[in-house]
């Protein structure tokens, strides 16, 4: 797929705006046309996912970034629903997580993530990290 | 009779006369004898006069005294002075019911002064060596109910330790991990703003950006260390054998760039094996390896790692060719955040030799420094030997 041609779906769940916009400015930092949609929280995620309202018209995501710590339903909790559910298991999705503790690396690994990722404490690597998205939809 | 003060005899009878010699007798060995004339006056006596020991007559008008022998036995107050009765000697029935009543012993009469006398005395120190005994049962009860209760508060003050110590661990943990977010987001925005920005900010606002960014490395590195130090606990694996050599070889292969930018010498004895937790070994050697690098002028910097047999334990010294530790700062070095330098001299936390404390104290050892060969300084610590280890 030419990323020119038509930006990827990015569903990116994170309920801070730091990180949202730090992670946009990534993205076009690292040359990856995208089309970002950002919902808060756990709950709002699956309501994305569903096309339930307010998101009665969401596009199908190509990817979905997930933080962990989330209000209302935490990121684990919406990957188990993802994996679970046969209309979205294909979706890939990547944790973006400050967490670098085994047991959560673990179970985001065990319910099948695609990637875990930790973000890097500086932009220039976190920029190389976004980069490397490129691999889940080319 | 061996008692210091005279023991005192109640006699209760209810013809004086006929225990006139027997009184006299008792008194003239010593005892202070009381008389009462029937079973209710004997009681009397016995309450407030609390003899040691009472001879009381079998036959009396009103409570005769068996009847007698009951009531003193029921009395908390007089129940436990031993009592001997009087008996006539031919009757057997009575002195089966003197044991029935609570008696002691009987004597018969007519009296034979001596007998009396080595009865009463026998039943004294009888009484002497209960009383004794009994004293000694209390003061061992107390001592073990002062024991228990001694014992309740330190294992009630050890839970509160113990449960404010896992509280603490947890605090830190959690803070550290809390903290990477926010400086995560400093630290970005403003590499981003200078990679945006480039060319058009002047040489000040560069220098500013460069502190800022300077400052969140710099708290990343002590957030890193707080979050190493309190994992010294909270992710301790249990001790068990291990090469130290092994560790040592972690400790270099992480140290490799710096060891190849110095040119750094590392001189390696044989090392034993000793009772550990890997990962934190390796922290130990990376912390003092690395200190030993870092605090040199000489060419090549130069470590030496040596192993000694010291009864159960072994002594491991690290010693280098480095700047040295002042003798007033031996022990503060391990002290959390103690830093001897400038920042521009020697970068750094202040927190890896704490972190060595508490690793080695942790494993049942002690750490500290001395001069090394050659004006340099040596780090010593101490492991315990892995089991069925020759010297």
């Amino acid at each position: 797929m030419n990323a020119a041609a038509a930006p990827v779906e990015i569903l990116m769940v994170e309920d801070s705006p730091g990180a949202v916009r730090l992670t946009i400015e990534a993205l076009r930092d690292a040359g990856l046309a995208s089309s970002v949609h950002v919902v808060e929280d756990g709950v709002a995620a699956l309501d994305f996912l569903y096309c339930r309202p307010p998101y009665g018209d969401a596009a199908r995501p190509d990817l979905v970034l997930l933080d962990l710590n989330l209000p209302r339903k935490n990121g684990s909790e919406v990957l188990g629903e993802i994996r679970r559910d046969p209309a979205l298991n294909g979706i890939p999705v990547v944790v973006l997580s400050t967490s670098d503790a085994e047991n959560d690396v673990a179970r985001c690994m065990a319910l099948d993530a695609n990637c875990y990722v930790v973000k890097p404490m500086d932009y220039e690597g976190f920029v190389a990290v976004v980069a490397g998205l490129k691999r889940f939809w080319i | 009779m061996n008692a210091t003060l005279p023991s005192t005899v109640l006699i209760v009878d209810d013809t004086p006369a006929n225990v006139r010699v027997l009184a006299e007798y008792l008194d003239g060995h010593g005892f202070n004898v009381t008389v009462a004339q029937d079973g209710e006056e004997g009681l009397e006596r016995a309450r407030f006069g609390q003899p040691d020991l009472i001879l009381l007559d079998a036959m009396m008008p009103g409570w005769d005294g068996f009847e007698t022998c009951r009531r003193l036995k029921a009395d908390p107050a007089t129940a436990a002075i031993p009592v001997i009765f009087m008996t006539a000697l031919s009757d057997i029935g009575d002195k089966v019911r003197a044991y029935g009543a609570g008696g002691i012993d009987y004597v018969t009469k007519p009296f034979h002064a001596e007998e009396v006398l080595a009865r009463v005395n026998t039943h004294l120190s009888l009484r002497n060596m209960q009383r004794e005994l009994q004293e000694r049962n209390e003061a061992l009860q107390r001592e073990i109910r002062e024991r228990q209760r001694a014992e309740q508060v330190l294992a009630e003050r050890s839970r509160e330790l113990a449960r404010s110590n896992a509280e603490l661990e947890r605090m830190a943990y959690i803070a550290s991990h809390d903290l990477q977010e926010p400086l995560r987001m400093v630290a970005s925005y403003v590499q981003l703003l200078e990679r945006r920005y480039m060319g058009q900010l002047d040489a000040d606002a560069h220098e500013f950006i460069g502190f800022a960014v300077d400052g969140a490395r710099r708290m990343q590195a002590l957030i890193d260390d707080l979050l190493t130090i309190s994992r010294v606990d909270t992710k301790a694996r249990p001790l068990q054998q291990l090469e130290l050599g092994d560790a040592l070889a972690a400790a270099m292969r992480s140290l490799r760039i710096s060891i190849e930018e110095r040119q750094a010498e590392v001189r390696v004895e044989a090392l034993p094996r000793v009772l550990g937790d890997a990962a934190q070994l390796t922290q130990v050697f990376q912390n003092l390896l690395s200190n030993a690098i870092k605090f040199c002028h000489a060419a090549p910097p130069t470590a030496s790692i040596s192993a000694q047999r010291d009864g159960a334990l072994w002594r491991i010294r690290v010693s280098d060719n480095g700047i040295g530790v002042p003798q007033e700062y031996r022990e503060r070095i391990f002290g959390m955040f103690q830093r001897l330098h400038g920042r521009r001299e020697y970068a750094g936390t202040g927190i890896g030799l704490a972190i060595c404390q508490k690793i080695v104290e942790r494993h049942g050892g002690t750490i500290w420094v001395e001069d090394g060969e050659g004006g340099g300084s040596a780090f010593v610590f101490t492991l315990q030997a892995a089991g069925q280890e020759g010297a």
